[in-house]
């Protein structure tokens, strides 16, 4: 279309000067711009549909029957010309109206009963479908949930959330609805073939040579229109990965005033999309024109051959007229092929992501025949462990050290050096690369994944807060945990001061991510979640970096009080806080390079000391006697 | 009926009058009205052509008759019979024609409607604030950018469409039936207002039920995407047996609500199938009669066959207006919901608008004044009367106790808020006079809680030069001033790629990015989930020391780096904002000494000001605290 004007009212006028920001921007700095495009496997179609009919299997019955159906309807509804012409040429033609009632009858009972096997066949298939389909999404969730962290770090979220709704409701089109109306068309267009030869070959053969024009057209277009789908497919994730990072990232992108910017990315993003779609409409709406087009000529047709057919009597008009009537109910099914093939075509696809999703064995390891697990307290031993989260680059080398039961072990060191990876090694996150990790003498792999990593309670560095309530988060909506564990916790590190604060308590809406929370509040609530828990190995990491001093020393007694017999291991920077520790661990560049306690550390001299040294410049100053010891 | 319709209560729901709502819908109808009008033109011609095609196959008929009775000659009804056939040809190459110029004219601004929306959208969420987004759902605003987008694209193409069709085929065929026979007419349409209301209150319950079934389904994605995001607290509190628990009941219930909606959907199929058939039925009950009794032509007959037949598409099409209609109402008033919404912190008006006096180097920059100010997020106040004055090129700090009020009160020099009473200056000018996007483009602000955007190291670091370098609406240009203190003979100007490299350096970054085997292309995954804590951090520090900022506002932002780190972080930051203003937020005591003031906040006010020995000296709750943490130390030695 040449009004293209149309398209410049667009926007409103006082960014006009965007396009010129396009052409100086170079590529790949968009938000969004590293998403990957997903390569699709070569998964065969038919490999896909198989694997599909797993999850129909449990209700092949009931899907077996509604197949059993479609011959009925589409017989019932193939009836209806048939009795139109018996109507005409038995009738109406010669002038006798006795006995037309019982072919009217007919008529009418044909549309009653076609209309309720309809019902029932949908119903039932949907009952089976969805039943497929809660099934589907059950074991993707939980498949998800078995995935270690590390899948995690390389797979957006927006891509698992795309699996795990858009996927499946595509393949909810086809599951309860597509594969069967296919069936059913196809059914009925074999049956209109039957039915056409068999009252006259000749007329149903010129009928026919449309056919393979039709088939040609449709696969011409089809062509094309896959392309422009599988182009708007791959604009709308990009559009929707760089929304989504825009929304969650806003304050960040207006801080550095980038939101025109970001906006034009967006625009030029959007623009993409929506050209794509353009372009399919052209296709389709051809395609959908050029159909119905055939149609009519087809008819044309019949007229054309069929009338000297009649005016020869080789058949009689009642004849002619169901062929015309036969011929609308053919060309809505080859119409709606088309259509239903598309809406498969993009079923499988998503079965293919959703089956690669289902493929990806990466599984943090488990034993057939788990150790119970030992006896508390635990000892734990790290033994020459080695660890890389891409080859190579190694972050922990050769680390040995133990923790004895009840013992208070502290890790510090350099950011980066790997403290809060030996974390993520301890709680299995990740698997060791060398080397083992014992508790109690035992391998921790042998223990099963979730009964052990129960026995632990962490405070991540990254604070995880989401949309709920106080109580939610701390207790995880455990209903296990008592009022009073929760209580106590609550007050031991001064949580039950700031629900007091609020008008909901401990029902106070906390926002998404916790928002509405200052820093060091969040750390506090994740540090009451980890005391109710009650747990057998406490895990910090930073787990009070952004907390005062004061509410600290309260953390540390509550941690003493509350935990005084647990194992636990203590990551800091801020070195007042550990240096009550039973043992104390440097690390740096991955290799402990210094251990002991406080004392022994700072009499060693080394980069314990050093750190020391700084972080007590001041204090130095001020009271320097009593360190200087 | 309209007020239901409009959405549920949530942090996002915001009044805006019934009129207003109706009058934006309106104008991105009108704004592409020509492509409409000329739709509505082609929909016109596609019809005539439906309705005329029995027209001539009621006349084949009709000779075919006559032949059979044997009335004119053979030859001559042959020859016309042809062109019957030739007549249908034509019309359905004609018809095809404006069939796909029909789709097209209405289709084209569906989506051109469709691509305003979501800019408009996007450019309306980047001028919201954080009092907007804190309390909204992530999920619930990207669905309204896509899904409810969509469905109002639907709406305006799908709606237009079939409504305009189904006027026109219902004028042109009753036209047309009228033509042949007036009384036939009206007993063939008798049972289609029936149908038709039929139809529509199923369309209705479908659209209810819908409803039911996308809110299940929403509740299905929130918990998805909660349990991705919060994945690392998932697994080590080890709760997935109980999150899939939760998720299963919401499936089951899902299950449920989906099978009242098929109950509905199959009533409306079977519809269908009747209102298909139901017109030719009619026909054979009181056609025939008549053609028998020579009232009707065999022709007229089977030519009204034809008519009914083609009037059942546009009444079934009603079916799914209705769903059509009223989704795609709910989804607009959400989309204005978001549209209609006045940004809270807005530029001033262009005669009060004032500039800040421009960075020059040698001169002392970045007074920061606040006078009485108070600030509350909702009804609790959090900040009290904070008066303070903050000299052009010093450091200073703010401590105090978790929740006393630090973070919220530099987020008020940044106006992502505003303060509820007084004023807050930068080197004399009030904030409120600035232009907001100038005011930003003057600070450099690390928050307390590092953020990145999953692209590589690089682009991170260098986030916020693009708008320097490429938004011609923001005045500053990006800065070429080095950030390590530059040689007697080296260049003071210096390309974006020298200063990212020293922003490594003075970030203390060196190490870690050399550690990458991709080095500073290195990609961080979401939010930087494959950096250290600190990695982050710094990352962020540099991202924000590379725009040479007039006032440096580090919330806690190096509570992840060792001491170390920081000390030569710091020493740095002594040369870059040797002219500017720092302001340092932190927990840790090592740093107080350097810093030319520090004011220590308690519950939303300031109860000292001084340096580290004079607070010291003074006593208090500064005292307190550092000796605390001394007290510890000694404990330990
Ligand atoms: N998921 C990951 N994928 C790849 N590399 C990672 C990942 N997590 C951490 N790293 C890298 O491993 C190294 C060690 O990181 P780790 O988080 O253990 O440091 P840390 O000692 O805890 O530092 P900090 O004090 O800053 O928190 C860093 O160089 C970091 O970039
Ligand atoms: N978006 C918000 N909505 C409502 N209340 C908030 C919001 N942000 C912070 N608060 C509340 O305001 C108070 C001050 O928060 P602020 O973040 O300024 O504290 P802070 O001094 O920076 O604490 P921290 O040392 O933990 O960082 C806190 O009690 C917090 O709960
Ligand atoms: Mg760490
Ligand atoms: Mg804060």
């Amino acid at each position: 279309m040449t009004t293209s004007d149309d398209q410049t009212t667009t926007g409103d006028d006082s960014r006009g000067d965007s396009s010129e920001t396009d052409e100086e921007r170079p590529d790949g700095v968009a938000i969004g711009s590293n998403f990957k495009e997903e390569r699709l496997g070569d998964m065969k179609d038919w490999t896909i549909i198989k694997r599909l009919w797993r999850f129909m299997r449990p209700y092949r019955v009931t899907f077996l029957f509604c197949l059993l159906l479609l011959p009925v309807i589409s017989g019932l509804e193939l009836l209806q010309p048939h009795l139109l012409q018996i109507a005409i040429d038995n009738y109406i033609t010669p002038g006798e109206l006795e006995g037309i009632g019982l072919v009217i009858g007919a008529f009418g009972g044909a549309i009653v009963m076609r209309a309720g096997i309809q019902f029932l066949q949908h119903y039932l298939m949907q009952r089976a479908g969805q039943n497929a389909l809660v099934d589907l999404r059950q074991e993707l969730f939980e498949h998800v949930q078995d995935r270690p962290l590390g899948f995690f770090h390389d797979t957006p979220v927006g891509r698992l959330m795309a699996r795990m709704t858009t996927d499946v409701k595509s393949l909810q089109n086809a599951l309860s609805s597509g594969i069967i109306t296919m069936a059913g068309d196809l059914i009925m267009l074999t049956g209109i073939v039957v039915i056409l030869l068999y009252k006259s070959w000749r007329l149903a053969l010129v009928s026919f040579t449309v056919l393979p024009f039709l088939i040609a057209i449709t696969a011409f277009f089809r062509h094309y229109l896959r392309e422009a789908f599988r182009e708007v497919r791959t604009k709308v994730a990009r559009l929707y990965a760089h929304l989504q990072e825009s929304i969650t990232g806003m304050e960040i992108i207006q801080l550095f005033v980038r939101e025109h910017v970001s906006a034009d990315e967006y625009r030029d993003i959007n623009e993409e999309y929506r050209d794509a779609n353009l372009r399919s409409i052209r296709y389709d709406a051809m395609l959908y024109a050029i159909v119905e087009a055939i149609g009519s000529i087809t008819i044309g047709a019949i007229i054309w051959y069929g009338s000297g057919q009649v005016l020869d009597g080789l058949i009689t008009l009642g004849v002619l007229v169901a062929f015309i009537e036969y011929m609308k109910k053919f060309f809505v099914p080859i119409r709606d092929l088309a259509e239903k093939y598309n809406q498969l075509q993009s079923a499988i696809a998503s079965g293919e992501r959703i089956f690669q999703l289902l493929d990806n064995e990466q599984k943090v390891p488990e034993v057939d025949s788990p150790a119970p697990l030992p006896e508390r307290p635990f000892r734990i031993e790290f033994n020459n462990v080695w660890f890389a989260y891409n080859d190579d680059e190694w972050v922990l080398r050769d680390v040995d050290f133990e923790m004895a039961p009840g013992e208070r072990v502290a890790l510090v060191g350099h950011t980066g050096a790997g403290k809060s990876t030996i974390i993520n090694l301890l709680m299995r996150f990740y698997d060791v690369d060398r080397g083992e990790i014992l508790v109690n003498g035992t391998d921790i792999r042998e223990f099963d994944l979730q009964a052990y990593r129960s026995t632990f309670a962490v405070v991540l560095q990254d604070v995880f807060l989401f949309e709920g309530t106080i109580r939610e988060n701390i207790t995880l909506r455990d209903d296990t945990i008592d009022e009073e564990t929760l209580h106590r916790a609550a007050e031991a590190v001064h949580v039950d001061e700031l629900v007091e604060r609020y008008e909901g308590g401990w029902e106070h809406g906390v926002e998404e991510r916790g928002a509405n929370l200052s820093s060091g509040e969040k750390q506090l609530v994740s540090f009451a979640r980890a005391l109710v828990h009650q747990p057998e190995v406490l895990v910090l990491d930073e787990a009070t970096a952004s907390v005062d001093a004061d509410t600290e020393a309260l953390l540390q007694d509550a941690v003493e009080t509350l935990l005084s017999q647990q194992t636990s291991l203590v990551i800091a920077h801020r070195l007042s806080t550990i240096e009550s520790s039973d043992r104390i661990l440097v690390l740096d560049d991955g290799e402990i390079i210094e251990r002991g306690t406080h004392g022994e550390l700072i009499e060693l001299g080394g980069h314990y000391e050093t750190l020391h040294e700084l972080q007590y410049a001041t204090s130095s100053e001020t009271s320097e006697p009593k360190v200087a010891e | 009926m309209t007020h239901d319709d409009s959405s549920d209560e949530g942090p996002l729901s915001l009044d805006v009058p019934l009129e207003e709502r109706r009058r934006k819908m309106r104008s991105y109808f009108w704004r592409y009205k020509w492509w409409f009008l000329l739709g509505a033109v082609f929909l016109v011609l596609t019809n005539l052509q439906k309705f005329t095609i029995p027209v001539y196959i009621g006349y084949a008929v009709e000779l075919m008759q006559q032949a059979a009775e044997g009335e004119s000659e053979l030859e001559l009804l042959r020859a016309n019979l042809v062109w019957a056939a030739i007549a249908v040809v034509l019309l359905a190459i004609g018809g095809a024609i404006a069939r796909i110029l029909s789709r097209i004219t209405i289709f084209n601004p569906g989506r051109y409607i469709e691509f305003d929306i979501r800019n408009e959208l996007y450019e309306k969420l980047a001028d919201l604030t954080p009092a907007f987004y804190d309390p909204a759902p992530t999920g619930d605003l990207t669905s309204r950018v896509t899904n409810d987008v969509k469905s109002v694209r639907v709406f305006y193409a799908l709606t237009y469409l079939h409504v305009i069709n189904t006027a026109v085929a219902y004028a042109i065929g009753i036209w047309r039936m009228a033509q042949v026979d007036l009384q036939l007419t009206l007993m063939c349409l008798l049972p289609y207002p029936f149908l038709l209301g039929g139809i529509l209150w199923l369309g209705q319950a479908l659209f209810y039920q819908t409803k039911v079934v996308q809110s299940q389904l929403s509740e299905i994605s929130t918990k998805i995407q909660e349990n991705l995001s919060g994945v690392s607290m998932v697994k080590a509190y080890a709760i997935q047996d109980r999150e899939i628990d939760l998720f299963s009941d919401l499936n089951e219930e899902f299950f449920e609500e989906k099978m009242h909606y098929a109950v509905l959907q199959g009533g409306l199929q079977a519809l269908v199938g009747i209102v298909a058939a139901v017109g030719t039925f009619i026909l054979l009950v009181v056609g025939s009669s008549q053609v028998v009794g020579g009232e009707l032509s065999l022709g007229a007959f089977v030519e009204f066959n034809g008519y009914v037949v083609a009037l059942a598409f546009p009444t079934i099409s009603m079916g799914w207006i209705f769903s059509i209609w009223h989704r795609g109402r709910a989804a607009f008033d959400r989309i204005v919901e978001i549209l209609a919404r006045e940004p809270e912190i807005e530029d001033p008006d262009p005669e009060d608008q004032l500039d800040l006096p421009p960075l020059e180097s040698g001169r002392s920059l970045g007074r920061v004044e606040m006078d009485d100010v108070t600030f509350g997020y909702d009804d609790e106040t959090i900040l009290e009367n904070i008066d303070l004055e903050i000299p052009a090129g010093s450091t200073v700090a703010f401590v105090g106790k978790t929740g006393s009020g630090k973070s919220t009160l530099v987020e008020l020099l940044t106006r992502l808020y505003d303060p509820d009473e007084g004023e807050v200056r930068i080197d004399g000018t009030p904030i409120e006079r600035l232009p907001v996007r100038q005011l930003r483009s003057e600070l450099g602000f690390v928050p307390q809680e590092p953020l990145l955007f999953s692209m590589t190291v690089r682009q991170n670091i260098r986030f916020g030069l693009d708008a320097l370098d490429y938004d011609d609406t923001v005045e500053r240009q990006a800065p070429t001033t080095p950030l390590i203190q530059p040689g007697p003979d080296a260049p003071r100007e210096l390309s974006q790629e020298e200063r990212i490299e020293q922003a490594v350096d003075v970030a203390g970054l060196r190490p870690d990015i050399d550690s990458f085997s991709d080095g500073l292309e290195t990609i961080v995954g979401e939010r930087g989930v494959t950096l250290s804590g600190g990695q982050k951090q710094r990352v962020t520090l540099a991202r924000a020391l590379l725009v040479d900022p007039r006032i440096l506002i580090l919330d806690d932002a190096l509570s992840s780096v060792d001491t170390q780190t920081e000390q030569v972080i710091l020493d740095h930051l002594d040369y870059i904002m040797r002219d500017r203003t720092s302001i340092i937020l932190t927990h840790r005591f090592n740093a107080l000494d350097r810093v030319d003031c520090i004011y220590v906040l308690d519950e939303g006010r300031i109860v000292q000001t001084g340096t580290h020995d004079e607070l010291i000296e003074a006593g208090g709750v500064y005292e307190e605290m550092y000796r605390r943490q001394e007290l510890e130390e000694d404990l330990d030695t």
